[in-house]
C-alpha cells in the first residue's frame, strides 16, 4: 500500500531525515493558524494517490496574502478524477541542487537495490534511458541491518556527506517499515542543509498487519467486499465479468476476452477452496459492477468440487447470463445442476470466452 | 530428473495442519503409484510423536533428519512462520526446499533466501504449487491426475494456469518430464534461469514451456540464458498498469514488466510466444519437428 506524501514524510522525520516544515489541511480554513510558521512563500500539495500530480494541477504555489484563497481553489479541484480531501501546506525551499534516491526490492538479485543519481530534477526513467552511467547502484545484503560505509561512499561520489547519512537512514526505513519502495525525489540541498522535498513509501501488503497499518480508506464498496471475502479484485470497464481461480488463469481469461475482441469488466480471483458460499459472493460482487452484462466463470483445479461451485452460482440468483467452464471433481453433478438451473456449461476456456464475446457484441 | 526423484525422501513442515495433512496424503498416494519414497517425516513444533497418514511427526527438522534420509522439504506453515521454516531446513542441510505458503512479507523472503544461499541449498517458491516429475516424485500440491509422462518440461509463475497448460498438453498427447511452479511473489528462490539450467542437463527434457506473467523481467533473463527449445506464454496482456493482478509479483510498475514488451523481447530471442493457452501444444509440436 502506498503511503500518502505526508504520511511518508512523517516516517522520514521519525528516522531523522530532514523534511520541510509542513501542515496537513483538511479545509482551506485550516491554513490560517499555520501562516506564521509557513513564512511568506509556501507550496500547497493535494494529497491524492495519482502519478503526475503536479502536471495535473495538484501542486500550487502560494503566499501569505492569497494562501487561503489558493487553498480553497485546490480543495474544489478534482485531480485525475479524485476529489482533493487533504492538502499538505509546506514551506518553500531555496533549492541549490536536486538528487534522486530510491531503495527497491530487486527481483533479479533478490536483495534491496539502492539507486542514487546527482542528476536529479528529471524523471528517473528518462535518466535511466538516456544516461544510465549517471545512476549509481548498490545491492545490499538483506541479512545486514546497516549499509557498510564503503557502499555509502561509492554511492554518493562527490555529493555532500550528509547525503550518505540520508541514504543510511532511508535504508533503515526500508527495512523496518517493510517497504517495497522508499524513494526521495527530489532530495535537495539548500543553504539550510539537505531536505527530502518529496517522498514515496510503498508498504508490502503482506506486512500491513505487523506494521499496524489499516487498509486504505479510499476503497470502493465493491473493493471493500472483495477484501472481506479475500478475493483479489480489480475493476475494469468492459461488459464481461470474470471469475477465475488462481491469478494466472484469471489473467489468461481476461487476455482471451481481449483476443476475441471483447472487453472484461473485472479481474476476480476467488482463490483456493471454491465452496458454494464463496462462489455465490463472488458472482454477486461481479454482477454488481454496473457495466457487467455477462459473467464468465472459469475454474480449474484438482480439488475444486464442481457441484459446490454450481450451487454457489445458482444461489447467487443474478439477472445477468452466466457462462461456466468447470474442471475438477464431481463434474457430472455440477453440469447437471447448472443445466437444470438454466446455465450454460462449456468444456474449454476458449469456448466460454467466445460465447461471452458473442453475447456482448 | 531435476530437484529429486523417486528415491528422494520428503519432509513436510507444518505436517499436522489442515493443508499439510491433506497434501501428505496426496503426495504419498502419488509415491505409492510410482514406487517412490514420498513423504517420510513431518515436522510441527510441539507435536513430535504424533503420526499423519502413518508418517511420523517430529518437533524439529534436525530430529527428523537423525532418523530419516531426507533430500527435500515442502512447507505448509502460515506466512508468519514460513521464513523461519526455510531457514531451519537450510540450516539442517536439506537440498531442495519447496515453500507453498503465500502472503509472506517480502523482507522475510529476502532474508530467508540470502540465508539459504549461504547454506548452499535451493528454494522453490514461496507462493508456489511445487513440482511434479512424472513417474518419479510430487513435491507440492499439483493435481497429479492431469499429468502424463513425456519429455516436455514446464516452468511457471502460477498454479492453476500451469494445470491448464498441463491439461492441454496431456489431451494433445504431449507428456511432461517435470513441471515446476516457481511462485507468484516478486522475490522467489529458483527463477526461470535456475530451472532452465537444470532442464538443460536433464536427459529426459527435450523442450520447455515457459509460462510467465506481468511484472519483472525474469522470463526474458531465462530465455536468454539457455539453448533448450522453448515455447512461451505470458499472461496479463490486458492487465492495466499499477494494479496488482492477484499475485504479489504480478504488477506493471513504472512502465516496466508489461506483457507486450516481454513478449516482444522473447520473440526477439527467437522464442515463439503463444497468444492463447490452447495454441501451446501445436507450437510445442512444431518445435519438435524443427529440432529433431
Amino acid at each position: 500500500m502506498k503511503l500518502r506524501e505526508y504520511e511518508a514524510k512523517k516516517v522520514l522525520r521519525e528516522y531523522g531525515i530532514p523534511v520541510p516544515a509542513g501542515f496537513l489541511l483538511t479545509s482551506a480554513g485550516d491554513l490560517a493558524r499555520h501562516l506564521d510558521e509557513l513564512g511568506d512563500a509556501f507550496v500547497l500539495k493535494a494529497q491524492v494517490d495519482v502519478g503526475g500530480r503536479g502536471k495535473a494541477g495538484g501542486i500550487l504555489m502560494a503566499d501569505k496574502k492569497t494562501g487561503t484563497a489558493t487553498a480553497g481553489e485546490l480543495f474544489k479541484k478534482e485531480i485525475k478524477g479524485l476529489p482533493v480531501k487533504e492538502v499538505l501546506a509546506e514551506q518553500r525551499l531555496a533549492i541549490q541542487h536536486e538528487y534522486y534516491l530510491s531503495i527497491t526490492v530487486d527481483r533479479s538479485t533478490k536483495q534491496p537495490l539502492i539507486l542514487f543519481t546527482e542528476a536529479g530534477g528529471v524523471e528517473i526513467e528518462v535518466t535511466a534511458r538516456e544516461h544510465p552511467e549517471l545512476i549509481r547502484k548498490a545491492v545490499a545484503n538483506p541479512l545486514m541491518h546497516e549499509l557498510p560505509p564503503f557502499m555509502l561512499r561509492e554511492l554518493i561520489g562527490t555529493a555532500p556527506k550528509e547525503i550518505g547519512q540520508v541514504i543510511s537512514k532511508l535504508y533503515r526505513v526500508f527495512l523496518e517499515k517493510d517497504a517495497l519502495l522508499a524513494e526521495i525525489n527530489p532530495l535537495v540541498t539548500t543553504p539550510q542543509g539537505v531536505f527530502a522535498a518529496d517522498a514515496k513509501i510503498i508498504v508490502d501488503d503482506n506486512a500491513l498487519g505487523r506494521q499496524g497499518i489499516s487498509v486504505n480508506s479510499d476503497l470502493t464498496e465493491r473493493e471493500r467486499d472483495a477484501e472481506k471475502y479475500g478475493f483479489s479484485f480489480v475493476e475494469l470497464d468492459g461488459a464481461i465479468g470474470v471469475i477465475g481461480n488462481g491469478a494466472g488463469l484469471t489473467m489468461a481469461t481476461l487476455d482471451l476476452i481481449e483476443y476475441y475482441g471483447g472487453k472484461a469488466a473485472n479481474f476476480l480471483d476467488v482463490g483456493g477452496g471454491a465452496e458454494s458460499e464463496r462462489v455465490m459472493h463472488a458472482v454477486r460482487l461481479v454482477a454488481s459492477v454496473p457495466t457487467v452484462r455477462v459473467i464468465v466463470v472459469n475454474l480449474l483445479g484438482g480439488i475444486t468440487k464442481c457441484d459446490e461451485v454450481a450451487k454457489g452460482i445458482i444461489a447467487a440468483g443474478i439477472s445477468q447470463k452466466v457462462i461456466v467452464r468447470l474442471a475438477g471433481t464431481n463434474e457430472a453433478e455440477g453440469r447437471r445442476l447448472l443445466e437444470e438451473g438454466g446455465y450454460e456449461m462449456l468444456d474449454t476456456m476458449d469456448l466460454v470466452v467466445k460465447k461471452a464475446v458473442a453475447v456482448t457484441a | 530428473m531435476i530437484y529429486g526423484d523417486r528415491n528422494t525422501g520428503i519432509l513436510v513442515q507444518g505436517a499436522t495442519g489442515k493443508q499439510g495433512e491433506f497434501h501428505i496424503g496426496l503426495m504419498n498416494a502419488y509415491a505409492q503409484k510410482v514406487g517412490g519414497r514420498g513423504v517420510v517425516a513431518g515436522v510441527t513444533p510441539g507435536k513430535g510423536g504424533q503420526q499423519v497418514h502413518g508418517v511420523p511427526v517430529f518437533n524439529t527438522v534436525k530430529d527428523a533428519m537423525k532418523e530419516h534420509d531426507i533430500g527435500a522439504a515442502v512447507i505448509f506453515v502460515p506466512a508468519g512462520a514460513a521464513a523461519d521454516a526455510i531457514m531451519e531446513e537450510a540450516n539442517a542441510g536439506i537440498e531442495t526446499i519447496v515453500c507453498i505458503t503465500e502472503h509472506i512479507p517480502v523482507h522475510d523472503t529476502m532474508k530467508a533466501l540470502a540465508y539459504a544461499k549461504m547454506e548452499g541449498v535451493q528454494v522453490i517458491g514461496p507462493n508456489c504449487p511445487g513440482l511434479l516429475s512424472t513417474g518419479e516424485v510430487k513435491m507440492g500440491i499439483m493435481p497429479a491426475g492431469l499429468f502424463s509422462r513425456g519429455n516436455v518440461g514446464v516452468i511457471s509463475r502460477s498454479g492453476t494456469l500451469t494445470y491448464e497448460v498441463v491439461d492441454e498438453l496431456t489431451r494433445a498427447g504431449i507428456g511432461q518430464s517435470t513441471v515446476v511452479g516457481i511462485g507468484g511473489d516478486p522475490v522467489i528462490g529458483q527463477t526461470f534461469v535456475d530451472v532452465l539450467e537444470r532442464f538443460e542437463s536433464d536427459p529426459r527434457t527435450k523442450a520447455v514451456v515457459l509460462i510467465g506473467e506481468v511484472g519483472g523481467n525474469l522470463e526474458e533473463e531465462g530465455a536468454k540464458s539457455t539453448d533448450i527449445p522453448i515455447v512461451s506464454y505470458i499472461a496479463g496482456v490486458s492487465a492495466p498498469p499499477d494494479k496488482r493482478m492477484g499475485h504479489a509479483g504480478a504488477i506493471v510498475e513504472g512502465g516496466e514488466g508489461d506483457a507486450r514488451s516481454k513478449i516482444a523481447r522473447l520473440r526477439k530471442h527467437g522464442v515463439p510466444v503463444a497468444s492463447r493457452v490452447s495454441e501451446i501444444p501445436e507450437m510445442v509440436r512444431e518445435l519438435f519437428s524443427c529440432h529433431c
